[in-house]
């Protein structure tokens, strides 16, 4: 393979009409490739142009990015709008305060489905499997009942208490530790291993990429999250996430959309994930394509 | 799996428990949950904390605990999410969620507490008559009081009419006159924000000005097949329709989207909008123009400065008892209604944000007063209030809206042609008589 790969590139390199093809082919790749990003660029990069934007300026008027010139001000209106201080570090604790617990449930539960034999397993697993099945919002209703009887009613708990299963979760580890040969976890029982050393160093460290691709999941719908935010808390000093601050912007609608604003206000809330996105890019992209989800 | 997570849940949370604050009150205090829905910007938190604090100063003993409770929609689904023992006292929703509630038993109607007032009738008699429309009841009960009300207004392009040397149209046929005269390649006549999920609101005033309320004070009756609805739907379509096909041409085919109508009058490209008033402060601070406002035009119904036909709209304040609260609760909470609705509160929260204020006399106070010396447009939309009609309520109002809207956005957009149009408001009324059935 090699050799002939080798022999082809110095064939190529003698001829210069195939060099030229060769490169107007990767050429048109290349713009393929930046034509598709900026596709999925464009509105990010709209809503930064817009959030820029002099409020009173439409954006049918002047030079479609900058306007007349930059400002700050949306930016400094929409934060005026609601405490987003205290939306910050909801959203945050929240989003931790669910994580952390949900790996935890998750790993046991995966771990059990996937390789104990336990009497009910395959009707639990159904029972799991249907949960996924019923839209969240007509449950709403009888969770508010159940979060009020447990006396969490508009604290942070309310907000990460539903979450702390997750039928998703229970489902993707079951099926990546069953994934992993079972001659690993045999051995490591021979050198005397019990089932907590096995999860511990077996399965959970052949697992990094399904974890990773799981809590990207799972920060963003904790962090996008707004009706459930919204009827189970009260104040923001309590326990009220991002979402209920940008909902201040998003319903302003009385005097027509104030795009302006809703843009800035979108931007301060997803600006830490952006963040965290991009230190994190490299690893996010490999757990996708190693766990085959999208 | 719930069950387990319940289970779950419930084990930690025991350990938990002792640490946890559980409800939201923290003395002795009367402590009245105020939820607040809002449709406009502004650091209204802010503005909800300040009156709190201003009424505690006036009232000790009493706690106000303002509660940011998303759009109208936002509001009543967490007010009905709360189920058979709510923690609402008083509540800013719709004027027409009136009998939603009512139904629910939810809301308490306020008769007593105005009789008991010393200045009972007065202070009634000082909110304008279009404004308590939506607020009583056939049998006479008052179920709310108005807070922050709107109506549709028309915005013109003052400039572009002293141009070309045409008066501002006070009648439909004028409408159509000035609309065709300035209407141009680059820009629309006139733009009506029907298109969308609620072109109801401006229908109404078409609906009204023709002699044909959806809704006349009776909420078992709801009447969407006159023949003057008919016309005033065909009237409103072939707005947007063009003249090939029998309309007038001058505005956008089905009506122009409600986000994008002020921006684009304050970009010159409608000379005339119809919106709500609540949107004449961003049009005064954003128009290089001069900004004119007047009466919606009339229509048939009427003649001589009669005829208009524009409804009511906004938000007003509801008082909730499961028949559970005190004696000192419901005066706290009636108490904080009376201050919210004060000609003092009324006028700053109508200069702060757009809406009209409710009382009469808050417009001589400041800072109305000074607002409106310097804008009379404000004062447009408040004259325009003698002519009002209520905004569509009844029985069933959330279900029957939908249909209304779903049917007229039909015709509006040109799915169904006017030919068909009639039958289509036969179908739709036929739906909402049985809808209305078991009230009748």
């Amino acid at each position: 393979m090699n050799k002939i790969g080798t022999r082809r590139r110095v064939e190529v390199e003698m001829t210069p009409r195939s060099v030229g093809s060769r490169n107007r082919w990767s050429v048109a790749a290349d713009v393929l490739t930046v034509v598709m990003s900026m596709l999925w660029l464009f509105p990010f990069i709209m809503a930064i142009a817009v959030a820029l934007r002099p409020q009173r300026e439409p954006i049918s008027t002047g030079n479609i990015f900058f306007g007349s010139h930059l400002t700050l001000a949306n930016f400094e209106r929409a934060w005026n709008t609601a405490p987003w201080e205290w939306h910050f570090l909801t959203s945050v604790i929240v989003v931790v305060g669910v994580l952390s617990v949900q790996l935890v449930t998750i790993t046991m539960a995966g771990y059990a489905f996937a390789r104990l034999k336990f009497p009910g397993r395959t009707l639990l697993l159904y029972i799991i499997l249907l949960q996924l099945m019923i839209p969240t919002g007509i449950l709403i209703v009888q969770n508010v009942q159940t979060i009020r009887e447990l006396g969490v009613f508009n604290t942070r708990w309310a907000l990460m208490m539903p979450y702390w299963g997750s039928a998703f979760g229970v489902l993707l580890m079951r099926q990546t530790f069953r994934e992993i040969p079972r001659d690993l976890e045999e051995a490591a029982r021979m050198d005397g291993a019990n089932v907590l050393q096995v999860i511990r160093h077996v399965y959970v460290p052949l697992s990094i990429p399904t974890y990773t691709a799981f809590a990207l999941v799972m920060v963003s719908a904790r962090w996008n999250e707004l009706l459930w935010p919204l009827i189970v808390t009260r104040n923001p000093e309590e326990g009220r996430p991002l979402t209920v601050g940008l909902n201040q912007l998003y319903s302003a609608t009385e005097a027509g959309a104030q795009w302006g604003n809703l843009m800035a206000g979108t931007m301060l809330v997803i600006f830490p994930l952006v963040v965290l996105f991009m230190i994190f890019q490299r690893r996010f992209i490999e757990s996708f394509a190693a766990s085959g989800l999208r | 799996m719930r069950y387990i997570v319940r289970l779950i849940a419930l084990g930690i949370v025991a350990a938990l428990l002792a640490v946890v604050p559980a409800t939201m009150s923290q003395d002795d205090d009367v402590v009245i949950n105020f939820y607040w829905a809002s449709a406009v910007e502004g650091d209204l938190p802010g503005i909800f904390a300040d009156y709190a604090a201003q009424f505690e100063a006036e009232n000790p003993g009493v706690t106000i605990n303002p509660v940011y409770t998303g759009t109208y929609t936002q509001t009543r689904d967490t007010i009905l999410a709360e189920g058979d023992s709510p923690l609402v006292d008083v509540a800013i929703m719709l004027a027409t969620d009136m009998y939603t509630f009512i139904d629910d038993s939810y809301i308490i109607p306020l008769n007593s507490f105005i009789d008991e007032m010393e200045d009972g009738e007065a202070w009634f008699d000082d909110f304008f008559p279009a404004f308590w429309a939506n607020s009583i009841d056939p049998a006479g009960n008052v179920w709310s009081v108005s807070f922050q009300r709107s109506t549709p207004i028309m915005f013109y392009n003052a400039d572009l009419f002293a141009e070309e040397g045409i008066e501002v149209p006070t009648n439909n046929e004028e409408l159509i006159a000035a609309a065709q005269a300035l209407h141009t390649s680059d820009r629309d006549g006139l733009q009506i924000p029907v298109a969308g999920n609620f072109p109801i609101w401006m229908f109404q005033s078409f609906a009204n000005a023709y002699g044909a309320p959806l809704t006349d004070g009776d909420p078992t009756q709801v009447t969407f097949n006159a023949p003057e609805t008919l016309e005033a739907l065909e009237f409103l379509t072939r707005i947007g329709m063009s003249v090939e096909d029998g309309g007038f041409g001058v505005g956008p085919m089905g009506g122009s989207a409600w986000g994008e109508t002020p921006s684009a009058f304050v970009a010159g490209q409608a000379a005339m909008i119809y919106h709500t008033i609540g949107s004449l402060t961003n049009i005064l601070q954003s128009a290089d123009f001069e900004v004119g406002l007047s009466f919606l035009p009339s229509g048939p119904a009427g003649e001589d400065g009669t005829g208009y036909g524009s409804p009511t709209g906004g938000g007003n304040l509801y008082i909730f008892d499961d028949g559970s609260k005190s004696e000192a609760e419901l005066q706290a909470a009636w108490d904080w209604v009376v201050f919210l609705s004060s000609a003092e509160i009324q006028s700053d929260w109508g200069a702060a944000t757009g809406y009209i204020a409710s009382r009469i006399s808050s417009w001589e106070i400041e800072p109305l007063l000074s607002l409106t010396e310097e804008f009379p447009q404000y004062a447009v939309a408040r004259d325009q209030l003698d002519f009002a009609y209520e905004e569509f309520t009844a029985y069933r109002s959330v279900e029957i809206q939908n249909i209304i809207n779903f049917e007229l956005s039909n015709v509006i957009s040109g799915s169904v042609s006017l030919d068909e149009a009639a039958s289509v408001l036969e179908n739709a009324q036929a739906q909402i008589d049985g809808l209305l059935e078991e009230f009748n």
